[in-house]
């Protein structure tokens, strides 16, 4: 069988079964080489998945949508996500059925490292990937000049439009009330003059940061093609040099941010890290 | 705008740093006219976004809290530490000058390093190129 047979088989069961109330997952789009995220609640509706490249969004925002159980086609970011979601107490283990399956899109994301599933309920596919990532985008942009770093950091948070696309497709920014829309105080201006823009996305890039697993569903939702993949993976790498340590790989690990050890590196003090 | 005294805001935690710069006060400590103090509860309480923030007005923040293990609430240092840590290194990574942001720690008793550490951190500020404000000041 193949995965998506195993897939389809898997979804038919819990919805006859009335295990599940709905099973998320993708339906081909109406733009060629584009899936759409696809709830199907019957078995006939069932029939309407696909499992092809394409399939890249980040499931995992839709769980928190309904409140039976829920049955979930997921791949590696996704059950990252749904780990982290888990940890955080904004999704119930017990209310999610989830269907592992190895990510259809590969090579679309860079050096993507978990392109199966973390954690599932069930696999529809047994093949296990490795693949590694040596951050050479981020360490590349390093070696650039301070002021070209700046120019181009620039340039990039200028295109922002402030549609806020990356924050509601982000599954780690599920807050209620977001920063960016408080009035008392106003946190934050409103506009889309560069300082703005710059302030949001620094702001958005700690929030997410210890949580964000780099599934790319920011970039991809960005309608002006602004590189955030840049700031996230550049304290992905951070986190692990620091913290040896990488988000939404475990559902007891603490996110990083959350914790402390007694002997944490600080490099930020004046002095450098020998000077209390 | 080019001759302006230059802006430090100084994020200082109120059970060491800020008791810190009080005892540099009273102990007629000098230290430069840029230091513009905000009282914060603990150092974790410092938002990324304060500090992001401050610097769309002032030329630079100055953040300081107790010493690891001196924290009035056990371990606000703590977890701000790894936030500084990842605070400091994207800044840098976006191009700002190292003395730009800086942080230490400070304790009630060091009014003579808050003295130093603000002298210092003034100091470089002055030597750094005009700040833009993120791009609105010209």
């Amino acid at each position: 069988m193949t995965v998506l047979e195993n897939i389809k088989a898997k979804a038919k069961e819990l919805l006859e079964a009335k295990e599940v109330e709905v099973v998320i997952g993708f339906a081909q789009g109406t733009l060629p080489g584009k899936c759409t995220p696809y709830f199907a609640r019957t078995t006939e509706e069932v029939e309407r998945f696909v499992w092809q490249d394409g399939c890249n969004l980040n499931l995992a925002n839709y769980l928190s949508k309904f409140s039976g159980k829920v049955g979930i086609i997921a791949k590696g970011c996704d059950t990252r996500s749904i780990i982290n979601l888990i940890k955080e107490n904004q999704v119930n283990r017990e209310r999610i059925y989830i269907i592992g399956a190895n990510c259809p899109s590969m090579g679309s994301c860079h050096n993507c490292r978990h392109p199966q599933g973390v954690i599932a309920d069930f696999y529809a596919e047994q093949v296990q990937l490795n693949n590694q990532d040596d951050f050479s985008d981020v360490e590349a942009f390093e070696e650039l000049l301070s002021e070209e770093r700046k120019n181009y950091f620039y340039q990039e948070m200028s295109k922002c439009i402030r549609c806020y696309a990356c924050r509601n497709v982000c599954p780690a920014c599920y807050c209620k009330e977001c920063f960016v829309e408080e009035n008392l105080p106003c946190w934050l201006g409103k506009t889309t003059d560069l300082a703005d823009n710059i302030i949001f996305h620094l702001t958005r890039t700690m929030h997410v940061a210890g949580r964000c697993i780099d599934c790319g569903a920011c970039v991809r939702a960005c309608p002006m093609e602004v590189n955030l993949s840049l700031l996230n993976r550049k304290l992905l790498k951070d986190i692990q040099e620091l913290f040896n340590t990488e988000p939404g790989l475990s559902l007891e690990a603490e996110p990083v941010l959350n914790e402390y050890k007694e002997d944490d590196p600080q490099p930020f003090l004046i002095g450098g890290e020998e000077s209390v | 705008m080019k001759n302006m005294q230059k802006k430090v805001v100084a994020f200082l935690c109120n059970w060491c740093s800020y008791a810190g710069a009080d005892l540099a006060g009273v102990s007629r400590f000098q230290y430069p006219p840029h230091i513009r103090i905000i009282r914060i509860p603990c150092s974790g309480r410092v938002d990324p976004l304060f500090i992001f923030n401050a610097l769309k007005y002032a030329d630079g923040v100055l953040v300081a809290g107790c010493h690891p293990g001196d924290c009035h609430y056990t371990s606000g240092n703590l977890v701000a530490r790894r936030k500084f840590a990842l605070i400091k290194s994207l800044l840098d990574f976006i191009g700002l000058e190292e003395g730009r942001v800086q942080f230490d720690w400070i304790s009630a008793a060091e009014g003579n390093k808050f003295a130093e550490v603000a002298t210092k951190v003034a100091g470089e500020i002055d030597n750094l190129p005009q700040w833009d404000g993120w791009g609105e000041r010209k």
